[in-house]
């Protein structure tokens, strides 16, 4: 890792080893700390409830040193740094003062739906620059063509989904920059609600400062520096301990996504190649789709990179809190101008979206290498579903805004969790029925686990979700599903999970199911909208009788399928046909010999 | 009813029986710890009280703090429960949220619902947001459902329905019908338990309060019946999760109110202490074995919140109920240092608890913890630990943490490794602090730390200093002082009930019906020897700017008018948030009703006297024993007392340390230490000294 190692490290001046364990604890528990006090002040429900942001710290090269608990995943990976990266390329260093906080949105480098802006301030020592404190948030609405600006499945170009700023000083000085301010009131549909939360997210700069300045007060900027050098380090060994004991090898994988009307339906190939060599991973995205016409696109660093580095840390490095070391042996190779390379004119409303099924190839292709540690793919999608319209009485403006929870794979030891959300999302709760109802005009008639949904297997995978919306009032509906032709992949023989899907049941009789597009919606009208569920793991057949027996009779699985995948066949009245269930296992066992 | 002798609490935790009797005669107080006797819980408390000489027969009251109902979610040994819930929600308790707090885990699964699916039934019936009835109760359902519930022969049934928060009227008639068909099974209604919103919470509060409604009747039952046959004639109480002693009827009826049984007396305490030495703002820490605990504590006063998690938040369930505002962290005396992937050195959360404990034990316990590197570095006593009753191996724990820590960090000095042990340990128990302050609006500095448990006065000197506190309180008998607070308890009831109203006018006409309904709840829950004519009632209500989350509980005034609502919440905003937004429209959220019953208890200096001091010097005496303290990073000549020889007004510097039978006070160097009037220790850390 010579390109993280500081000077420092050569030892200028040795600390006690100690010391830098007690300062590394306490880098660590600062952006915590932050995150709580942006929880508790912000006004967005996509900020407190939702989680749609990130707070950290990073070296004066825009290095992750920590990062909260509470980011969201899909940012864990290098948008803070980016950010700052960017900057330092724009004003550099010295064009960022001590009391400045700047902002930046900026396609070209974070590649990311322009809601995503991050702020951050330096960290200096006697005019010396360590680093920055850096928050992202998403802020609420940035103008564009819909309220959200990164709700439309339709939008071309990145100017249909609102206003960018490329670097741009909200704070100089101390002081607050008002023209700033005003262009941002003026470009948003909820002044109120944005201002409230920049308010929050320039606090936790702040205090963020202030926090890591008491360390560097108590230890000295010699010794933080030491102990950022050790976590990164510490990081790197441990990755490179599991890297030691894999099989080096080229392993590829491959998903489809869906494509949209925009681009024709066609369907975009997900083809990742991961190369284990020398202890180092190179994830190759040289095979994958082209940029497309609609929104599902992303910028390399909020795209390829982050992607490769969220699989890099489920699979590598799990249990410890995250940093650059983690990621100094991932390489990732990718040409300009595919969807997860996206030029910066491009429609990236969506970015996010695809990245938890991209995430899910990269880590099918690298299970073969990491049998003990791989799951087979999760339901794989973030299942944007919107309803927005106006509120009878009052005819106040509303948008609802929900993604899915489905079924997680299964792995070599369990059944597949879940219904957990997407593998981009975190620690974010799903809004309960009873508060929806309360300010939403629909009712929710159901929420229930999908039999047969979670793929077949030795293992099984965790179930979809149903939820059916009884519409009260007539309002707009938008959905972006995915993955329809290419379901959660089981692993190690075991089935595929069940994939998602949306449908709409007008009160007319007529009916309609699709995958991504707007809609308006009746009184009397239901949707129905299923998450997926997870792949299974290893083949059925050879799933333990009395499990199948207990599945069924729990309501995970129907006898059809107990007969049709597990080859246990149970009666009607529930009890195991002992008889039965032999021969077919015995057939089953016979045929996928013969294949 | 003639007044008896003696007020006894009792504290039942997992390791230890601790028993507090105070003698109103005599004025005096008596202690009792013995070990608690898993085949019979009873037989600890019974034994504790014999210990102290004290006879059942002349006992007034006894309040009783048990950590049973906690410990049957945590080990999984509670009764077989069947769910019923509105058709579509069957699933609702295994769906919960949606939400992976282990961000990165592939295999991350919450603990297993407390119902597994088949026995979760739904029956069809619909209540509208607003209350209305969309769909009647299918009552021949509801028989159905009780018929296939009897085949499942289980001993109680959680009965939960969507939006009854707003109409709990179906949930009664299903319940009732359940009742009749099941005779024998125990009943239970989300909406008897909380009238909140939140149809996961409601059904896994419902599903936690069946779970344990029987066993915690025979405990109760049980130990009633024992303490009838040694001649008991005074009242039983429970002690409540909200900080407040609660009746027989209640308990039985709520289980779940008995979650946070025991930690709650330690804060009691506090707040008892804090009022009567003047300290305003104060935040009770409690180290024990396997956690640390804090809580704030204003004007005497303690949040009380509706949220539980059992099993913790990452991977437990929450449970709704009132319980004191605790916020908990993984390091205790017991938690364990270890190397982790990365070669880094990490605490707990795993701990070694009683059994096997800590190495110095000598009990089999093998990795090195918290309290065999305060052995090591000479903060604690070998052969003063529990007054010499259970002697340390010193050695054995510093060859743990040579070999487990030490050498595989290729560091020679044990003493430097197990010092740092403890700056982690602190890192970790003041970051839990500054959440708690911060996520309030509060900065540390304003407050006083009051510390207890066995490992609090250990820290208090080290944390206070990290986080730039100035005066640390060790109230008498920190190792008992939770049993000690629950002498001190009132009665008290908590109710709250979600209503979603805009501060307005015409909305607020509603709000004295609905306080008298909230106050009717309370008054239907007062029974055995509590006087319902003493009862003093505060209203709160819970408000938000429109659109926010998080709301802000605000007293209400006695005037129910906009103007006035209003200023009071921004006043609390304000306090809390450093700011306000003057033209946002405000809306209520929550409705909070709380009750208070004085009950018969001992006055302060009463409680403490004759037990602190009793062999008071003016010149007390001291041993010398070399301590390592990190500031010199070095051993140092530390003058040891024992608190008993310490007269009230004494006053010392520090380093120095302070010893009694349930914990060890460590004075750092520039501390300054006064003996206060009843009996605590003072301790200024305000100043440095460069040594």
């Amino acid at each position: 890792m010579a390109q993280l190692q500081h000077k420092a490290d050569q030892g200028a001046m040795a600390v006690d080893r100690i010391t830098l364990e007690v300062i590394r604890h306490q880098l660590v528990s600062i952006p915590n700390q932050i995150e709580r006090n942006i929880e508790r002040t912000a006004f967005s429900p996509l900020i407190y409830e939702y989680k749609d942001y990130a707070v950290g710290i990073v070296d004066a090269q825009g290095r992750l040193v920590a990062q909260s608990k509470g980011s969201l995943p899909i940012f864990v990976a290098n948008a803070l740094g980016t950010a700052v990266r960017e900057g330092l390329a724009v004003l550099g260093e010295d064009g960022i003062g001590d009391e400045d906080i700047v902002i930046t949105n900026n396609p070209a480098w974070l590649g990311q739906h322009l809601n995503n802006v991050v702020a951050y301030t330096p960290l200096r020592d006697n005019g010396v620059l360590l680093g920055f404190f850096c928050v992202l948030v998403h802020w609420v609405d940035v103008g564009g063509v819909v309220p959200g600006s990164c709700v439309s499945p339709n939008s071309r170009d990145i100017w249909q989904e609102g206003v960018q700023f490329p670097t741009v000083k909200l704070i100089e000085n101390g002081a607050r920059r008002e023209d700033v301010f005003r262009i941002i009131a003026a470009n948003t549909r909820f002044p109120k609600l944005l201002l409230g939360d920049i308010d929050a997210q320039l606090g936790g700069c702040y205090s963020g400062r202030k926090e890591f300045r008491a360390i560097l007060d108590r230890y000295g900027a010699e010794a933080v520096r030491q102990a950022i050098a050790l976590m990164w380090r510490n990081s790197e060994a441990a990755v490179a301990e599991v890297l030691a004991n894999a099989p080096e090898g080229v392993y590829s994988a491959m998903t489809e996504l869906d494509g949209d009307a925009l681009g024709g339906d066609v369907r975009v190939p997900v083809k990742v190649t991961v190369t284990i060599k020398g202890g180092r991973v190179t994830v190759d995205f040289s095979e994958i789709g082209e940029k497309v016409a609609g929104p599902f696109n992303a910028g390399r660093n909020g795209g390829a990179i982050a992607a490769a580095r969220i699989a890099f840390k489920y699979l590598l490095a799990p249990n410890t809190p995250v940093n650059e070391g983690d990621f100094a042996r991932l390489d990732v190779v990718i040409p300009e101008g595919k969807f997860l390379s996206a030029p910066a004119d491009s429609a990236i409303g969506h970015s996010g979206t695809t990245i938890p099924s991209v995430v899910d190839t990269i880590l099918h292709a690298m299970a073969k290498a990491f049998p003990d540690r791989a799951a087979a793919g999760h339901h794989g999608i973030y299942g944007v579903h919107a309803f927005s319209g106006r509120l009878p009485g009052t005819a106040e403006r509303y948008q609802h805004l929900d993604t899915v929870s489905g079924g997680w794979g299964a792995t070599a030891g369990a059944d597949g969790p879940g219904p957990f959300r997407s593998n981009g999302h975190g620690d974010v709760p799903d809004v309960p029925v009873e508060m929806q109802e309360v300010f939403y005009p629909f009712r929710i008639e159901a929420r229930r686990l999908i039999p047969d949904s979670g793929g077949s297997g030795r293992f099984r995978g965790g179930p979809g979700v149903e939820k059916v919306y009884h519409i009260a009032w007539p309002c707009q509906f938008t959905a972006a599903f995915d993955r329809v032709h290419s379901p959660p992949a089981g692993l190690a023989g075991g089935y595929a999970g069940r994939a998602a899907g949306v449908e709409i049941h007008r009160a007319d009789g007529s009916s309609e199911a699709f995958t991504k597009g707007e809609r308006d919606l009746d009184a009397g009208d239901r949707v129905v909208v299923r998450s997926g569920g997870g792949g299974g793991f290893a083949p059925a057949w050879t799933r333990p009788v009395e499990d199948v027996v207990a599945d069924v009779r729990l309501g995970y699985v129907t006898r059809e399928t107990a007969a049709a995948h597990y080859g246990v066949v149970i009666a009607t009245d529930m009890t195991l046909d002992a008889a039965s269930t032999e021969r077919r296992r015995a057939a089953i066992a016979q045929e996928v010999g013969r294949a | 009813m003639e007044k008896h002798r003696y007020l006894i609490a009792a504290d039942t935790g997992g390791t230890f029986t601790d028993l507090v009797v105070y003698d109103r005669i005599g004025n005096t107080t008596r202690f009792g710890k013995t070990l608690t006797t898993y085949g019979d819980l009873v037989d600890g408390v019974l034994d504790g009280v014999s210990g102290t000489g004290a006879s059942l027969a002349d006992a007034e009251l006894i309040k009783h703090g048990t950590t049973q109902v906690v410990n049957a979610f945590i080990q999984r040994q509670g009764d077989r429960v069947a769910l019923v819930t509105t058709s579509g929600f069957r699933d609702v308790l295994e769906i919960a949220r949606g939400s992976r707090p282990v961000p990165f885990d592939l295999t991350f699964r919450r603990d297993a619902p407390l119902v597994p699916r088949d026995r979760c039934l739904e029956v069809d019936e619909r209540i509208d947001s607003d209350g209305a009835v969309l769909r009647p109760l299918d009552l021949d359902g509801v028989r159905a459902v009780a018929r296939a519930i009897r085949a499942m022969e289980v001993d109680a049934v959680a009965v939960s329905f969507l939006n009854a928060y707003r109409n709990p009227v179906h949930e009664q008639e299903a319940a009732a019908i359940l009742r009749d068909m099941l005779p024998g099974v125990f009943v239970t209604v989300g909406t008897a338990l909380t009238s909140e919103w939140g149809e996961y919470e409601r059904a896994t509060t419902a599903a936690a309060n069946a779970y344990v409604g029987k066993r915690m009747e025979a405990y109760i039952d049980g130990f009633i019946e024992r303490l009838d046959a040694n001649g008991f004639a005074g009242s039983l109480y429970m002690m409540g999760s909200n900080g407040g002693a609660i009746s027989v009827p209640h308990a039985l009826r709520q289980p779940i109110v008995l979650l946070e049984s025991g930690p709650v007396g330690g804060c009691i305490g506090t707040a008892a202490y804090a009022r009567a030495l003047g300290f305003d703002k104060v935040i009770a820490f409690d180290m024990g074995g396997t956690t640390a605990k804090c809580a704030l504590i204003e004007n005497g006063h303690f949040d009380i919140h509706t949220t539980y998690y059992v099993g913790g938040y990452e991977y437990g369930f929450p449970v709704r109920t009132p319980v004191l505002d605790i916020v908990e962290v993984g390091a205790g005396g017991g938690s364990i240092g270890w190397i982790d992937a990365g070669g880094s050195i990490r605490l707990g959360p795993r701990s070694a608890g009683s059994t096997p404990g800590p190495i110095c034990f000598g009990r089999g316990g093998e990795e090195p913890t918290l309290t065999d590197a305060n052995v090591v570095l000479g903060r604690i006593g070998a052969d003063s630990f529990l007054d010499g009753k259970l002697k340390l191996d010193v050695e054995a724990a510093r060859e743990g943490i040579r070999r487990h820590l030490s050498d595989p960090l290729g560091l020679g000095d044990v003493d430097r490794v197990a010092a740092g042990l403890l700056d982690i340990a602190v890192v970790t128990m003041t970051g839990a602090i500054k959440e708690v302050t911060i996520e309030r609006g509060r900065d540390v500095r304003d407050f006083a730390l009051v510390v207890f448990g066995g490992g609090g006065p250990l820290f208090a000197s080290l944390l206070a200093r990290e986080m730039g506190i100035s005066t640390v309180i060790v109230p008498p008998h920190p190792g008992a002082f939770s049993s000690l607070g629950m002498l001190l308890a009132d009665a008290r009831f908590d109710v709250s009930r979600t209503h979603v109203c805009p501060l307005e006018a015409e909305a607020l006409e509603e709000l004295p019906r609905l306080l008298r309904e909230l106050e009717g709840e309370v008054l239907g829950n007062i029974s055995g020897d509590l006087d319902p004519g003493s009862v003093r009632f505060e209203h709160d209500v819970e408000m938000r700017y429109a659109g926010q989350k998080h709301a802000v509980r605000t007293r209400l005034p006695e005037r129910l008018n906009v103007e006035e609502i209003r200023q009071a919440f921004e006043e609390g905003y304000r306090f809390r948030y450093a700011r306000d937004h003057a033209n946002a429209p405000v809306e209520v959220v929550m409705l909070r009703v709380s009750a208070v019953l004085p009950m018969a208890k001992p006055d302060l200096p009463g409680l403490v006297g004759g037990t602190v001091g009793s062999k008071a010097a003016n010149e007390p005496q001291y041993r010398i024993r070399d301590v390592y303290f990190s500031d010199a990073q070095a051993r140092i000549p530390t003058r040891i007392y024992d608190r008993r020889d310490l007269p009230a007004g004494f006053v010392m510097k520090g380093p120095a340390i302070v010893e009694e039978y349930s914990s060890t006070t460590v004075l750092g160097p520039g501390d300054v230490l006064t003996v206060g009037a009843l009996g605590e220790l003072r301790i200024d850390c305000s100043q440095d000294e460069v040594i």
